[in-house]
């Protein structure tokens, strides 16, 4: 009788874990079977089993990602060369002041942490306080490290995660480090979720490679809008409000997908771009001359399919 | 080369201090001559006084070759003050340290008596007999009125003593005396201590010399609890601890460890010295052990108990604090940074990121109200702007393209110039001026880039640098 019992567990246990692995696409039946068997042993901590989600307000991409951006755990942000880490820290730190605002509306004024790689600061900038205030973001509750090596910065990384106070944690690291590879993203999404506090690792001029992250978004710079005069038209040749061209290259559901957004710093909220304005914008994304060495390795919509569904990439670090 | 120090042995077969190393060399063909090193000697007696932090914490450095301990209040720690002598004398000759001690109720009487007499404590009652028979240079004085008083024949301190007070100042001066009467224990001479004395502090000495890591930690912890004691009795909480790690070789350690917020809890002032000697690790030889570990709180603040509400709302500042402490234990105190901003045209100056200094200001600081501010600035910025070269259309006008870190972009749309003046009462008046101008390149990044200087009033040509780049 007791064996069974510990089978029974086991099994639930190790259900559980295969459910939470897949990440809200089944968790229905695993508490549907758990709440069936009265005789079982149940765990001490036990979560809702909905995942908590702070969405972008724009469908085609909340859907994409199964409601929102998660509000604990990893997600990861890359550009593909250093001369795009302008745009890709823009949508980084529009996450973070997305973040910074879902916390103030629950009444914290929460920091940011910003962890950032000496290297990466050296070769793509610092970041500039007054443009991070114009940007939206509490610049006076911005923290920065800047951590010499990687080990560092994961250590720093880890340390922020087991403090709740943050509203999220930014990890810029350039390049695919050895010493962050896929084990150690496992252990960041582990402690992220288990410290309930949003983590974005900002790979700088990174490959893509296997991750523990729920999201993985690659950002690729694109034309801005022209700013609009009071009478509702535009000014012809401005240099408007920032906009990104956003691809969804991990997610658990549905195939890549990509979308041009628009980053609107006094309302602090994402506006898609207006279809035809994407679709011009599309064409130009197209490169001419395919064999680019500069071009960006995430272009997928161009390359032939490989048979079979890809799992893992080999390890870029 | 002349002869600047001199051991025993080498005074005993009779050179001097001031004679030509040739000359000693004639004298003594086995002589052993060192090159003096006045700096490794000063680092020496710091490490000794160091050291002798073990008898009391007001230990002052008396020239090159000296040192003053006053160990008011401590002798009886040690067994009284023979004991405590023999003690100072017996490690230091451990140590390979030649040295000579004397115990008095003034320092005067003390550098006379170990310099030029042979006693070791001397009763307050018997400073005028045993300073009697002691040469006048024993007096700390300097060098012409030791002659002078040579020449008159008061070639001790007893002649002195015997001789009237008024004319002796009037020919000496009043430092004569005033060393006289110091010496003799009538007028007060104060010490200043190398290091301020910690306000709180705790130690334990080990039989066994100590090794481990884990036990050092360990012991922190005990000490930390000792510490807490008497800071909980004046109210205080401790912002910058010391942990001083005396080995057995004589050598002492200070690891230092700041706080972020007044602490008095022994498990965070533990965790401090964790991260810290994680840090130092390297650096820290334990070598064959510590014999002493002691705790000293050298800043503390008001800390008032805190009553925990039930309102639910978690109090962030003290995780945060306790985050900053342990980051900045391991990477020193300067790696966390906050935003600042000034007020000031230049973007460099305009705003920054500096050291963490305050905590509950991050966290009580006003958040931004309303809509973001409309100045349109870079995300980031380059430390220092990268020349680039640029060419435009018009000699003031925005550029057409540019060649960036060997890449060339075409500019799309062009903002500005937005003209910013260097600031003359910092910078000069000869300062260029900055045209700034937002570009975007085909591809849609945004850059930063200025011109610096002004066509025909400033520079005949024109310089270009990429300063930043935007979302």
């Amino acid at each position: 009788m007791a064996e069974n019992a510990v089978q029974r567990q086991t099994i639930l246990s190790l259900r559980e874990s295969i459910a939470r692995i897949e990440n809200g696409c089944s968790t229905a039946v695993v508490p549907a079977i758990r709440d069936a068997d009265r005789a079982g042993f149940r765990r001490g901590r036990e979560r809702a089993p909905d995942r908590q989600v702070m969405p972008f307000g724009i469908a085609s991409l909340d859907d994409v990602l199964k409601g929102g951006l998660p509000l604990e755990g990893l997600v990861e942000i890359r550009n593909a060369e250093t001369r795009d880490a302008g745009a890709a820290a823009g949508f980084v730190m529009a996450l973070a002041v997305l973040y910074q605002q879902r916390r103030k509306q629950k009444g914290h004024l929460a920091p940011v942490l910003w962890i950032s790689q000496a290297l990466a600061a050296r070769e793509a900038g610092n970041p500039y306080a007054p443009g991070l205030r114009s940007y939206g973001l509490d610049a006076e509750r911005l923290l920065f490290v800047s951590a010499g090596k990687v080990k560092d910065a994961l250590w720093i990384a880890e340390t922020a995660l087991s403090v709740p106070v943050f509203a999220t944690i930014v990890l810029e690291i350039r390049g695919n480090p050895a010493s962050l590879a896929l084990s150690e993203s496992r252990r960041l999404h582990v402690k992220a979720r288990a410290g309930q506090v949003p983590l974005l690792l900002f790979r700088q001029a990174g490959e893509e490679e296997a991750s523990s992250a729920f999201f993985r978004f690659q950002v690729k710079p694109a034309p801005a809008g022209e700013r609009p005069l009071p009478d509702g038209s535009m000014l012809c040749g401005s240099v408007g409000h920032p906009s990104f061209h956003l691809l969804v290259e991990k997610n658990r559901a549905s195939a890549p997908h990509d979308i041009f957004l628009e980053w609107n710093a006094h309302d602090r909220r994402f506006y898609p771009l207006d279809e035809r304005r994407s679709a011009a914008l599309q064409a130009i994304d197209q490169p001419e001359d395919p064999g680019d060495p500069l071009s960006a390795s995430a272009g997928r919509s161009c390359r032939a399919e490989p048979l079979g569904r890809l799992l893992a990439f080999a390890r870029a670090s | 080369m002349r002869l600047v120090a001199l051991d025993t042995l080498a005074e005993r077969i009779g050179l001097k201090r001031g004679q030509g190393a040739a000359e000693a060399r004639a004298m003594c063909p086995a002589l052993d001559v060192i090159v003096a090193d006045p700096s490794a000697d000063q680092a020496f007696l710091e490490g000794l006084a160091d050291w002798c932090d073990r008898y009391t914490p007001l230990v002052a450095l008396d020239g090159k070759d000296g040192l003053f301990l006053d160990i008011t209040g401590c002798a009886h720690l040690f067994g009284g003050e023979k004991a405590l002598v023999s003690d100072v004398l017996s490690r230091l000759f451990a140590l390979g340290v030649e040295a000579r001690a004397t115990i008095s109720s003034s320092a005067g009487l003390s550098w006379a008596a170990s310099r030029h007499g042979h006693a070791d404590v001397i009763d307050p009652e018997e400073a005028d007999r045993i300073l009697a028979p002691l040469p006048v240079a024993a007096l700390r004085l300097p060098a012409e009125t030791v002659a002078a008083l040579e020449r008159v024949g008061l070639r001790e301190i007893g002649d002195l003593l015997k001789a009237p007070r008024a004319p002796l100042a009037r020919r000496f001066g009043p430092q004569l005396l005033l060393r006289l009467d110091q010496a003799r224990g009538r007028v007060d001479e104060p010490l200043s201590p190398r290091l301020p004395v910690p306000s709180f502090s705790a130690e334990r000495r080990f039989a066994e010399p100590l090794q481990d890591e884990a036990y050092i930690l360990e012991l922190t912890r005990h000490l930390a609890k000792d510490v807490r004691a008497s800071l909980e009795r004046q109210g205080e909480g401790g912002r910058l601890f010391e942990l001083l790690l005396f080995r057995v070789d004589g050598r002492v350690f200070r690891v230092q460890a700041h706080a972020a917020f007044a602490l008095n809890d022994a498990g965070r002032i533990a965790a401090l010295f964790r991260e810290r000697l994680q840090a130092v690790h390297d650096d820290l030889d334990a070598g064959f052990g510590f014999e002493i570990l002691r705790l000293a709180v050298l800043r503390s603040e008001r800390l008032d108990p805190a009553q925990q509400d039930f309102s639910g709302v978690p109090d962030e500042s003290q995780p945060l604090a306790a985050f900053v402490d342990k980051v900045s234990a391991r990477f020193g105190p300067d790696c966390l940074m906050q935003a600042c901003f000034a007020e000031s045209h230049l973007p460099e100056r305009a705003g920054g990121f500096f050291p963490l200094r305050d905590v509950a200001a991050l966290l009580d600081a006003p958040g931004l109200e309303g809509g973001a501010f409309p100045e349109n600035r870079p995300l980031r910025i380059f430390a220092h702007p990268e020349p680039v070269e640029a060419t435009a259309e018009v000699p003031e006008g925005p550029p057409r393209s540019f060649n960036w870190r060997k890449t060339r972009y075409r500019v799309a749309r062009a903002e500005g110039p937005e003209r910013i003046a260097a600031e003359w009462w910092i910078d000069g008046e000869d300062h260029p001026t900055r045209d700034y101008f937002r570009v975007e390149d085909q591809e849609g990044r945004r850059f930063w880039l200025f011109r610096e200087g002004l066509y025909e009033r400033e520079v005949s040509s024109a310089r270009w640098f990429m300063h930043g780049v935007f979302a």
